[in-house]
């Protein structure tokens, strides 16, 4: 059976990652009996215990199914006609139950010494990390910030997720990294499987733990606990450049100017053009009217209402760029906020409008002549 | 002559409606067990329909059969059916046929909450499916707050309206075989006589007694949480979500032991009868599962290694412990069957599969104790596959081998062998097939509960495999199907001990009157049959060779009904001289043989309370009691 499955593995290494820059998965390596690439300090030191159990669990079964094979065999009735007699009629044997009492213990003891030293090293947190890293889950989407580096407005670095793919976080190779985790409505989980290691994002607390990245590369990552509707496409990506890289792309994002401020909202339309009105409701009731109209050619402005108390929203059009790619509107208005988004003109036809960072939130565009 | 034919149970009376009035009202601890049987295989067959069509939305990337929605209702309803709806009432139907009879007993201690018992599983289940009609309830089976607090779907309150009735039936039920277990034993039944069944379920019964109340108070408090504003477990109220996670696993785990330990009891009866063997370490055996049982209590935060909000060592050291009573079973049980001769029926078959394939359950658990490892692959489809491991190949195989090994029991009828052996083997298959490519895909990072996964992932063809697998697990129940429906329509044909085995239930006839027992024989080991067939010499000696005109086959097979009229008088041997027999307490005779074969005045009274008991009880049980020399003298 495992030799079956070793050669499935090996087979599924052709179906392997594709060519794709996305890593939608949580991890670039191909399925097999052993981990693949781990990227993090803490991650080698966990992944480097697999091993050791593998080891010892297939002696185990090796042994345990070969004896059964044997007695399968060798003790197998070999004539329902003729009688036999009895076979010997043992009860027990008080030193064999000792000693497959007392070996098993030991193995474990040893299993649970190694794997306790790892998780030691694994939950200990430094006095001073060199970046800090505040990631909060909600449904269904990602929120990355770096407290420590403000941008041009005050305002930390802060990235949501938009689209299938999430927010991608930036960290450091070689430096401690400490993350804190926060859930905004229900349980999370934040999963690298490259970096071997999940943590529960749980409402009403913070989780803290320091990861330092090694291997410089993309990884993907995913949700892992259910979290409701669309807990699926949860995803989001770690990309570890290095020190000097970090510190360069840090100081790009920080000189940038903020994503456009809403303007408050007035009678006037700010773009010219139409003016039409949609809310969002929920991630489950979608927007509110679910079909809009608007004439074509000329530049549309949206007011946008967040309804919905805690989650934030915004408003998207696919394929609204003349160069086919969806216009989103920026930034997100946070729970119970209003934004105003200007899109350009749009050609006569149907489009799909969405929540960018809810996509399963949907309605119809209708633009006329 | 003691010897009695026993009557077969007739039907009470001629028409359809007596008929089902005669089960509905039923309290015979028996068909209360049939029913239980097979209204779990009713919602087996639900929860395998629902695991069908999972694994074929998860066969290829995209979205084919449905929704996310729909999805997100079916896994938490798939594992709800098949731990609270299928193996639960399924093992407490086995034990509810099978624990009275063992240890001797008339009935259950309490009957009537017996039927009730039984009566709350329809009522429970049915709400629970009814939930699909109410918007559903797509929360997953460990209903984690606050997700399960705030979606306002009403098929989430149906679902935990059944579940409280489910939960209710299970404590009543091991209320009733606790004490069934402590004041209805045989006399001369001491505890360490118990057959492991009994002691599987005795243990499995506290398990029940002490976990089943906290979770089914949790169940109360979401449903207050969600309906009232009670804010137990909603952060934004000034609850606390870990709670709730704590509530569920303190009950969750023991609950896997639940599920378990009943197997292991089947397995326990099944392997030293087949090998014509006593159990091997029979006092280790029941140290093992009282320390599985005791241990199960300590681990239950192995389950919420990920939300770092437990202490992490003290769990990880008592789920490494836990594998070594585990051990001690597998290693007994090999020993059980060394040096046996083995008898390749399908009970046996589904026994030596149980072992087979719960090792790599068992296995995986050691994966899953190491806490650095648990991060990377807690929530992954590793732990599916270790889940399903431990009750798939664990629990299924193990009701699989206790139905074909008791079926003659409790009908009459034995179920036909050849179809047991292609529903074997197609099982065998199909639970490897698809589940143990989840290995892989868990530990290269699959996350379970999604219905859809990334197309470039390298996942497409260990999922593809998993789905056939899973329809060859369907294949497998085809022949089952069709095994029971041609047996329950053909004669009774069983012999009262179709598998020469060692227990009381082999005592009496197939299937039972409704009062158990017309004669106990008495018990002096753990195995009482044996000791009347072959002497209590033989139990502890060296092999016997088998005289000239004298083979136990031919007591076995030719004569089984002669033969177990036999036990009330003593079994001797070619040569005339007894072999030890312990003498039989008699309905026929009890003053004569109370006595001598009780070690005690008190056993004794005992004894003679019992066969007066069973006296009284038949008229009223059966309208043809047969009268001391057998219905047909």
């Amino acid at each position: 059976m495992i030799l079956a499955a070793l050669a499935l593995a090996a087979c599924t290494t052709q179906s392997g990652p594709a060519a794709s820059g996305v890593h939608l998965t949580g991890d670039a390596n191909p399925p097999g009996f052993f981990p693949g690439q781990v990227a993090t300090v803490q991650g080698k030191a966990a992944a480097a215990l697999y091993p050791l159990v593998f080891v010892i669990a297939t002696i185990v079964f090796v042994m345990i199914e070969g004896l059964l094979i044997i007695i399968a065999i060798r003790f197998r009735s070999r004539s329902r006609s003729r009688d036999l007699g009895l076979p010997a009629q043992t009860h027990g044997n008080n030193k064999l139950e000792f000693g497959w009492t007392i070996i098993p213990a030991i193995v474990v003891m040893i299993l649970f010494i190694a794997g306790f030293k790892t998780l030691s090293d694994e939950d200990a947190l430094s006095a001073h990390p060199q970046v800090v890293v505040d990631v909060t889950a909600f449904q269904w989407q990602w929120n990355v910030k770096y407290p420590d580096y403000p941008n041009v407005a005050g305002d930390p670095l802060s990235y949501t997720g938009q689209g299938k793919d999430g927010p991608e976080m930036v960290l450091p190779a070689g430096e401690t990294v400490r993350i804190r985790l926060h859930a905004q409505d229900v349980i999370h989980s934040w999963y690298v499987p490259s970096f071997f290691f999940k943590r529960d994002a749980i409402p009403g607390r913070v989780n803290e733990f320091e990861i330092t990245p090694q291997d410089i590369g993309t990884y993907g990552g995913q949700c892992a606990e259910f979290c409701g509707l669309a807990h699926n496409e949860m995803y989001f990506t770690v990309r570890i450049v290095s020190p000097s890289d970090f510190t360069a792309w840090a100081a790009a994002e920080q000189a940038k100017a903020p994503a456009t401020p809403a303007p408050p909202p007035s009678g006037a339309p700010p773009g010219g053009g139409a003016t039409i009105n949609v809310s969002a409701v929920s991630v489950t009731a979608g927007f509110n009217p679910s079909t809009l109209t608007a004439p074509a050619d000329t530049p549309l402005t949206f007011q946008f209402v967040n309804t919905d108390p805690t989650v934030p929203h915004n408003f998207a059009i696919q394929k609204a760029n003349p160069d086919q790619s969806d216009w989103v509107g920026q930034p997100p208005a946070n729970g119970g906020q209003t934004a105003t988004y200007i899109a350009p003109a749009l050609k006569a036809g149907t489009y799909t409008f969405y929540c960018a960072i809810h996509p399963n939130m949907k309605g119809t565009l209708t633009v006329g002549q | 002559m003691a010897t009695t034919t026993l009557p077969q149970v007739r039907p009470y009376g001629r028409s359809r409606s007596a008929w089902v009035y005669e089960w509905v009202t039923t309290t015979d601890h028996k068909k209360i067990g049939a029913m239980y049987v097979a209204t779990a295989f009713g919602f087996f067959l639900i929860g395998g329909l629902l695991a069908l069509v999972i694994r074929s939305e998860l066969a290829v990337p995209g979205l084919q059969f449905l929704s996310e929605e729909t999805y997100n209702q079916l896994f938490g309803m798939h594992a709800l059916t098949m731990i609270f709806l299928f193996v639960m009432p399924m093992t407490t139907g086995l034990a509810n046929v099978i624990v009275p009879l063992q240890i001797g007993a008339a009935d259950m201690a309490f009957p009537r909450i017996n039927a009730l018992g039984f009566w709350l599983i329809p009522a429970g289940g049915f709400l629970m499916m009814a939930s699909f009609a109410f918007g559903g309830a797509p929360i997953g089976w460990t209903m984690y707050a606050p997700l399960s607090t705030r979606d306002p779907s009403t098929g989430i309150d149906l679902l935990l309206m059944g579940l409280i009735l489910l939960g209710t039936s299970s404590i009543l039920g091991s209320i009733n075989f606790l004490t069934t277990i402590f004041k209805l034993r045989a006399p001369g039944m001491t505890l360490l006589r118990m057959p492991m069944f009994v002691w599987a379920t005795m243990v499995t019964s506290v398990l029940l007694l002490f976990s089943l109340p906290v979770v089914t108070a949790g169940f109360i408090m979401i449903f207050i949480d969600r309906n009232y504003g009670g804010g137990f477990f909603d952060p934004a109220l000034g609850g606390n979500p870990v709670l709730w996670q704590h509530v569920f696993w303190f009950f969750g785990h023991p609950e896997v032991y639940v599920l378990i330990l009943p197997a292991f009891g089947v397995i326990s009866e099944i392997i030293p009868v087949f090998s014509r063997k006593p159990l091997f370490g029979y006092r280790a055996f029941v140290l093992a599962t009282a320390s599985i049982g005791a241990l199960g209590f300590t681990v239950w935060a192995h389950h919420m290694f990920t939300t770092g909000a437990v202490y992490l060592p003290f769990f990880s050291f008592f789920t490494f412990l836990i594998a070594v009573p585990t051990g001690i079973k597998f290693f007994n049980w090999l020993a059980t069957m060394w040096g046996g001769q083995l008898k390749f029926d399908t009970p046996l078959l589904f026994a030596i599969g149980f072992i087979s394939l719960f090792l790599i359950g068992g296995l995986d658990g050691a994966f899953l104790a190491v806490v650095p490892f648990d991060f990377m692959v807690q929530d992954t489809y590793f732990v599916v596959s270790h889940i399903h491991y431990v009750l798939v190949a664990g629990a299924v195989f193990a009701i699989f081998a206790a139905l074909f090994y008791w079926f003659p029991k409790m009908t009459g009828r034995m179920l036909n062998e050849r179809l047991g052996k292609i529903q074997f083997v197609l099982l065998f298959v199909g639970t490897n097939v698809t589940f143990f490519p989840q290995h892989l895909l868990g530990l290269d990072g699959m996350i379970r509960r999604i219905a859809d996964y990334a197309p470039n992932a390298g996942w497409t063809v260990l999922n593809e495999l998993s789905t056939l697998g899973a329809f060859i697990i369907m294949l497998s129940v085809l022949p089952f199907l069709w095994n029971v429906f041609i047996t329950l329509r053909g004669p009774q044909n069983a012999p009262d001990d179709p598998w020469d085995g060692y227990t009381l239930e082999w005592a009496t006839t197939s299937p039972p009157p409704a009062w158990n027992f017309e004669v106990l024989p008495a018990i002096r080991s753990e195995r009482p049959l044996f000791d009347i067939k072959h002497g209590a010499i033989a139990a502890h000696g060296a092999a016997l060779p088998a005289g000239p005109g004298e083979t136990h086959d031919e007591l076995r097979i030719d004569a089984p009904e002669e033969f177990l009229g036999q036990p009330l008088e003593g079994h001797e041997d070619a040569s005339g001289e007894p072999r030890g027999v312990a003498p039989e307490v008699s309905a026929a005779a009890p003053d004569a043989t109370v006595v001598a074969g009780a070690g005690t005045v008190r056993e004794a009274e005992a004894a003679e309370k019992v066969v007066e008991k069973a006296k009284k009880k038949g008229p009223s049980a059966g309208p043809t009691l047969p009268d001391e020399k057998g219905p047909a003298a």
